[in-house]
């Protein structure tokens, strides 16, 4: 009997290794070879950030699995005695190869199985900064044998080890669903920009070097695949091995990730999303007009709602425009709307039917065209906003807010007026609530996570480089083992790279005549 | 060690004409398997299962060409040559025939690395069939009949198994009584719905020379059974006199000086090392481009859109794929005595005269004559994804299907789906359950897996890269992957089991006493100055550490302990190879043991995914009607799983598995099968 928590490890990882690949449905598609029992390969020991974000006192860095220990002896200079267990003990966090202090903080020690995962667990209670956050976790990181987790990852140890109670396990599926969905769209967002182009561009160039040294094993024989082509291989993987070092030493690290909860305004033209966020940011930041497809571009603006951060975008209006610069602001619309955590559909109350049940299926219908992913609107991930209430009648404002709060599809629905600021105290605290929620989970708009995650693929994928030279004269097989290491491990960042791709590449590349 | 060779390589004792006496008629009215179709597949199929202990019976429409190569006289090479290795391993034909009947051996890529390795050989032509034909006949419980099958007989669909047809034998085109079995193994190759193509003419059949086959058959499988079926491409070269060809202007290419036999049972191949026949290297000119353009509105074959290989294509798709360069051909024999060459790469379809006037663009050839010319054949395969990992039709019990009407292309992917599909239906006819091979043990498993698992869009072959442990799967490890598996199964003879168990017991004794050598690092240094010992961290270095440098041969440490390792000189190669390849294979021994329980976890196949009671989106849904993956590891391999749909599935799985084994518990004291520890998981869920 295979013990039930040997399953569902991969399916985190799986979801983790599709994130990146362009496009759409990225949670959609489960790498192959990254199987549901990935959970047996529970030897490694994971760590997290696990409290909230935003503006926090205290974070808490949670470590599980056999190196723990090893973690707690070389982080906090205990060398010879492990702490009493679940005993919180005040020490200096040191880097366990510069030595540098990163923070000073609370230690507890939890060794198995009396703790959360039922494995040795190490917490640090650290100073809530961003950057002592970043540190700790990147120190972490270097130490041997271990790596940030996956997405819910602490929690299928705990259900591993028989520490959930049924009811928890059956929501598992929907826990990892949910898990997977935030950092799916924490993964988008990285992707998309500059740091997205360069890791893609490294998972093509060494997409090519395997098929060529592919090529040459499986083919060069009996067919013209001359010998250099091992020499252009052994360019790029030089080439690639010298970007990646570099890389990983870049302190600035490429670009910065904004932190916070990811809100979108989105909806027709002249809906009034504009006066919306300057409503919102009490400035204004994007300029307000009566004609439809002012705004063409994302105009972006950080904001404290309620003590949490908040990265607030406003969109261009969704229609179908023969301008081409208005095309292009409606497609990156989209595309915000697709990285959100929490979109904000702007609706112009005035063209709403009166009557309420024909406003409702209006309603649903446009949001479905908003929300253009295949998914349910997520319970929790989208407010509707009625704007101009203060042009409608008052009877017909009083049937809308009550009528649609029963209406089934819909999700929290705010009659608000930008003009006079009607409604608009009630609309802020479903808005705070509503990120208070998000907040509380650490993996969403937590790019130091998802960065500590990368930056761990990239370090396994330059040491799988160093294999293609170790064997690169003696066995060309342990050569390529080496770059198909290397393209696993990036391929964690930008998708999983198929035989059948690779064999594409080969038949595009050669002519294979035997 | 030459003992068990001899006596395995010269088992030819009564050649040929014995087959065709037993032919005439059938000893009995029921089998417990046939097999239609005397290729590669169908060979091994009905040795396999013969050995396995069925009562079988092959079908073939011209008993005389049983065994026979119907293209390229040669046998293994990269990934194909680990396919024969594994097939011999499991007690297979094709390994010990190649030893046989090869004229020319080499290992290919024997620069690359032992996992890459790929022993090759040309072959005798006439030696391959008579090695076969004899094997056959010497094999107990297998009987052959010469006949064309005329209609394979199914039961209507069981009402309480709805869709579910199970197979009760076939009927033969002479309109004789039908004959009973309890499994059908179908290995049709190129005959189902067969067209042959030269130039503008096209007529039906599979291969030239022999009657085309019945329509009937392959009217059962698409009407009566509603398998999806596909389409597909390929072709063979013209035979060209060797008399005619100037080979002074080729390029001279010698085998091995010493020939590698393929099978494990086999220290020497029948063909003398200075017996070998060379072959000849000569490339094609910018003429050979010029006939092709000239000639395209005549080459009905070429304009038609089934798929053909890419990586065995015709001299069309090659100078128009690639133009304005020189693509090679090589010159094989075709026999120890035969008179023809098999010229590779030079595969065409357009009329014999043109294809006369292509060949003689070659310098070499510039005078040559065709035997035969070549042709081009299209057939209709069956989408693998409705086969079970044991081949079986998933439709229709006691079907299986091997070869090329699962969409393979080559004898030796042919031959290894052949083994597995005869063993399988054999188990079939004896109620046990089915028996799978796994992607992460062996390339027949990688095989069978992409077949079921993926389908194919192509004629599907076999290479090194499609099998991500590659490492562990090499072919001088494929006995020590296989064996011990294929005796439990009953396909491997007692020789074999013996001669296996004897490796396994020195290959571990030689490890040890490796192991047991500790020196430390200076100590090393000292035994042997010219290598660069690096400090290691228990402060101690053994025979095995020293072993995997690239330096430091077996036989170097045996001179220097004569007294530990002298003994072990036998596997001195095997060793080498071991030492240097261990650490990488026990890297991904967690990831191998993971791949092995998902697909221990099968999932029926009568499920209904539609009203499953678990939390499933119609889409997953769609997704799992569609393919009706096997395993939850095949239904983890499918694009469009999410992982919250694989964790319901697997919670789905358990709870069956659970009740399943409270029932097995109340019927206690139950005996249990043979094989029961390699197909437990697969047998504990209703097929």
């Amino acid at each position: 009997m295979l013990p039930i928590s040997a399953v569902c490890g991969g399916i985190y990882r799986a979801a983790i290794r599709t994130l990146g690949t362009r496009n759409v449905p990225l949670c959609r598609r489960l790498s192959s070879g990254d199987g549901v029992l990935a959970g047996l390969a529970d030897a490694d020991t994971i760590f997290a950030l696990s409290s909230g974000h935003g503006r926090c006192g205290v974070a808490v860095v949670r470590i599980s699995g056999p190196a723990a220990t090893t973690a707690l002896r070389c982080m906090v200079g205990l060398r010879k005695h492990l702490p009493p267990p679940r005993t919180a003990l005040l020490r200096s966090i040191t880097d366990p190869h510069s030595k540098e202090v990163l923070d000073r903080g609370l230690v507890l020690w939890f060794p198995a199985p009396h703790s959360f995962t039922g494995e040795d667990s190490v917490e640090f209670h650290i100073h809530g900064g961003p950057a002592v956050i970043t540190a700790v976790l990147q120190a972490l990181g270097s130490v041997p044998g271990m790596r940030p987790a996956e997405a819910g990852e602490f929690t299928r140890r705990a259900f591993h080890a028989g520490k959930l109670d049924l009811t928890e396990v059956e929501g598992l599926g929907d826990l990892i669903h949910a898990e997977t969905e935030a950092q799916r769209r924490q993964a988008l967002r990285q992707m998309s920009g500059d740091l997205g182009r360069l890791y893609q561009d490294w998972s093509h160039r060494l997409k090519r070097c395997l098929a060529h040294v592919e090529a040459f094993i499986d083919f060069s024989e009996d067919e013209l695949i001359e010998d250099g082509v091992l020499d252009r291989v052994d360019i790029s993987v030089c080439d690639l091995q010298a970007e990646i070092n570099q890389h990983l030493k870049d302190e600035r690290r490429g670009e910065r990730l904004r932190s916070g909860v990811h809100v979108v305004i989105a909806g027709a033209t002249n809906a009034g999303k504009s006066s919306l966020l300057n409503t919102l940011c009490q400035r204004p930041a994007a300029i307000v007009s009566p004609i439809a497809g002012t705004t063409r571009d994302v105009v972006e603006t950080a904001l404290d709602i309620g003590g949490f951060p908040v990265l607030l975008s406003d969109t261009a209006g969704l229609r179908d425009s023969p301008d081409l610069v208005e095309q292009e602001g409606v497609r990156r619309a989209r595309e915000r709307v697709q990285q959100a955590d929490l979109t904000l559909v702007v609706v112009d109350s005035t063209i709403l039917p009166s009557e309420v049940k024909q406003a409702g299926a209006v309603l649903l219908k446009h949001l479905e065209s908003v929300l253009t992913s295949q998914e349910q609107p997520e319970a929790g991930r989208c407010l509707l906003v009625l704007n101009k209430t203060d042009l409608l009648p008052e009877a017909q404002r009083e049937q809308l807010s009550l009528g649609l709060r029963g209406t089934s599809g819909l999700p929290p629905v705010c009659l608000i007026s930008c003009q006079t600021s009607e409604g608009l105290k009630d609309f802020l605290t479903v808005l705070q609530s509503t990120v208070q929620t998000m907040c509380a989970d650490p993996l969403s708009g937590a790019p130091t996570l998802t960065q500590a995650r990368h930056r761990a693929h990239l370090q396994q994928c330059a040491a799988a480089l160093a294999q293609y030279w170790r064997y690169r004269d003696s066995d060309l097989a342990l050569a390529a083992e080496g770059v198909r290491l290397a393209l696993t491990g990036l391929g964690r960042i930008t998708g999983r790279v198929g035989a059948e791709e690779i064999l594409d590449i080969i038949f595009k590349d050669f002519c294979i005549g035997k | 060690m030459s003992r068990m060779l001899t006596r395995k390589l010269l088992p030819v004792r009564n050649i040929l004409p014995p087959v065709t006496k037993r032919a005439s008629h059938v000893h009995r009215q029921r089998y417990d398997v046939i097999v239609v179709g005397g290729g590669h597949a169908g060979t091994e199929a009905a040795a396999a299962a013969a050995r396995v202990g069925a009562e079988t019976l092959l079908v073939t429409q011209k008993t005389h060409t049983i065994g026979a190569l119907s293209c390229n006289p040669s046998l293994g090479g990269v990934g194909k040559g680990h396919l024969v290795r594994e097939i011999d391993a499991l007690d297979g034909l094709c390994g010990r025939a190649g030893d046989w009947a090869g004229i020319h051996f080499s290992i290919l890529n024997r620069r690359k690395g032992p996992a890459v390795w790929g022993p090759r050989a040309q072959l005798d032509r006439q030696r391959y069939r008579e090695f076969i034909q004899a094997e056959l006949l010497s094999t107990p419980r297998l009987e052959v009949l010469e006949g064309s099958v005329e209609e394979l007989l199914v039961t209507d669909p069981n009402p309480e198994e709805p869709g579910r047809h199970r197979v009760t034998g076939i009927r033969l085109a002479n309109g004789s009584r039908p004959i009973s079995a309890s499994s059908v193994v179908l290995t049709t190759g190129t005959f189902l719905s067969g067209s042959l193509f030269v130039g503008h003419t096209v007529s039906p059949g599979g291969r030239i020379g022999d009657a085309p086959s019945s329509t009937g058959l392959s009217q059962t499988l698409r009407e009566r059974l509603g398998l999806r079926v596909g389409r597909l491409r390929t072709g063979t070269p013209p035979r060209v006199l060797k008399d005619s060809v100037d080979l002074s202007l080729a390029k001279l290419h010698p085998p091995d000086s010493h020939p590698t036999p393929f099978s494990f049972m086999n220290t020497r191949t029948r063909c003398k090392p200075e017996e070998q026949l060379p072959c000849y290297l000569t490339y094609t000119t910018p003429g050979v481009e010029r006939v092709v353009r000239e000639s395209l509105h005549l080459n009905c074959h070429i304009q038609q859109d089934a798929k053909g290989p890419r990586y065995c294509p015709s001299i069309e798709s090659r100078v128009l794929r690639f133009p304005g360069r020189r693509h090679q051909v090589w010159l094989e024999p075709e026999g120890m005595t035969s008179d023809l060459l098999y010229p590779q790469g030079l595969s065409m379809t357009m009329p014999p005269d043109v294809q006369l006037r292509l060949i003689r663009e070659i310098p070499a050839m510039h005078r040559a004559e065709i035997h035969t010319p070549g042709y081009g054949v299209q057939y209709d395969y069956v989408c693998p994804t409705q086969l079970s990992p044991a081949l079986q039709v998933k439709n229709t019990q006691g079907l299986f299907l091997a070869g090329q009407i699962n969409g393979t292309t080559g004898y030796e992917e042919a031959a290894a789906q052949g083994l597995w599909a005869g063993v399988n239906a054999a188990r079939w006819a004896r109620s046990l359950p089915p028996a799978g091979l796994s992607r992460t043990e062996s390339y027949i498993g990688v095989l069978i897996d992409d077949l079921v698992s993926r389908g194919v869009n192509e004629p599907y072959r076999m290479f090194t890269s499609r099998a991500e442990f590659r490492t562990s799967l090499r072919p001088d490890n494929a006995d020590l992957r296989l064996t011990q598996k294929g005796s439990l199964l009953g396909c491997v003879s007692s020789a074999r089991r013996d001669e296996f168990l004897r490796v396994k017991l020195r290959l571990q004794d030689a490890e040890a006493a490796l192991r047991a050598l500790t020196l430390s690092p200076a100590g090393w240094r000292k035994m042997m100055p010219g290598i660069s010992v690096s400090e290691s961290k228990n402060g101690t270095l053994s025979g095995m550490d020293l072993l995997q440098y690239k330096d430091v041969s077996f036989e170097m440490l045996a001179s220097l302990f004569p007294e530990q390792l002298s003994p072990h000189i036998e596997f001195s190669e095997r060793l080498k190879i071991e030492a240097v390849y261990k650490p990488h294979c026990d890297l991904s021994k967690r990831e191998v043991e993971r791949i092995q329980k998902e697909e221990n976890m099968s999932l029926p196949q009568d499920l209904d995914y539609f009203s499953l009671p678990v939390s499933l989106s119609k889409e997953v849904r769609e997704i799992l009607d569609r393919f009706r993956p096997s395993t939850l590891g095949a239904a983890t391999r499918l694009e469009g799983m999410t992982p919250a749909a694989v964790v319901n599935l697997l919670n789905y799985v358990q709870i069956a598995e659970r009740k399943e084994r409270m029932m097995n518990r109340s019927n206690a004291g139950q005996q249990e099968g043979r094989g029961e520890d390699l197909c437990a998981r697969n047998a504990s869920l209703p097929q």
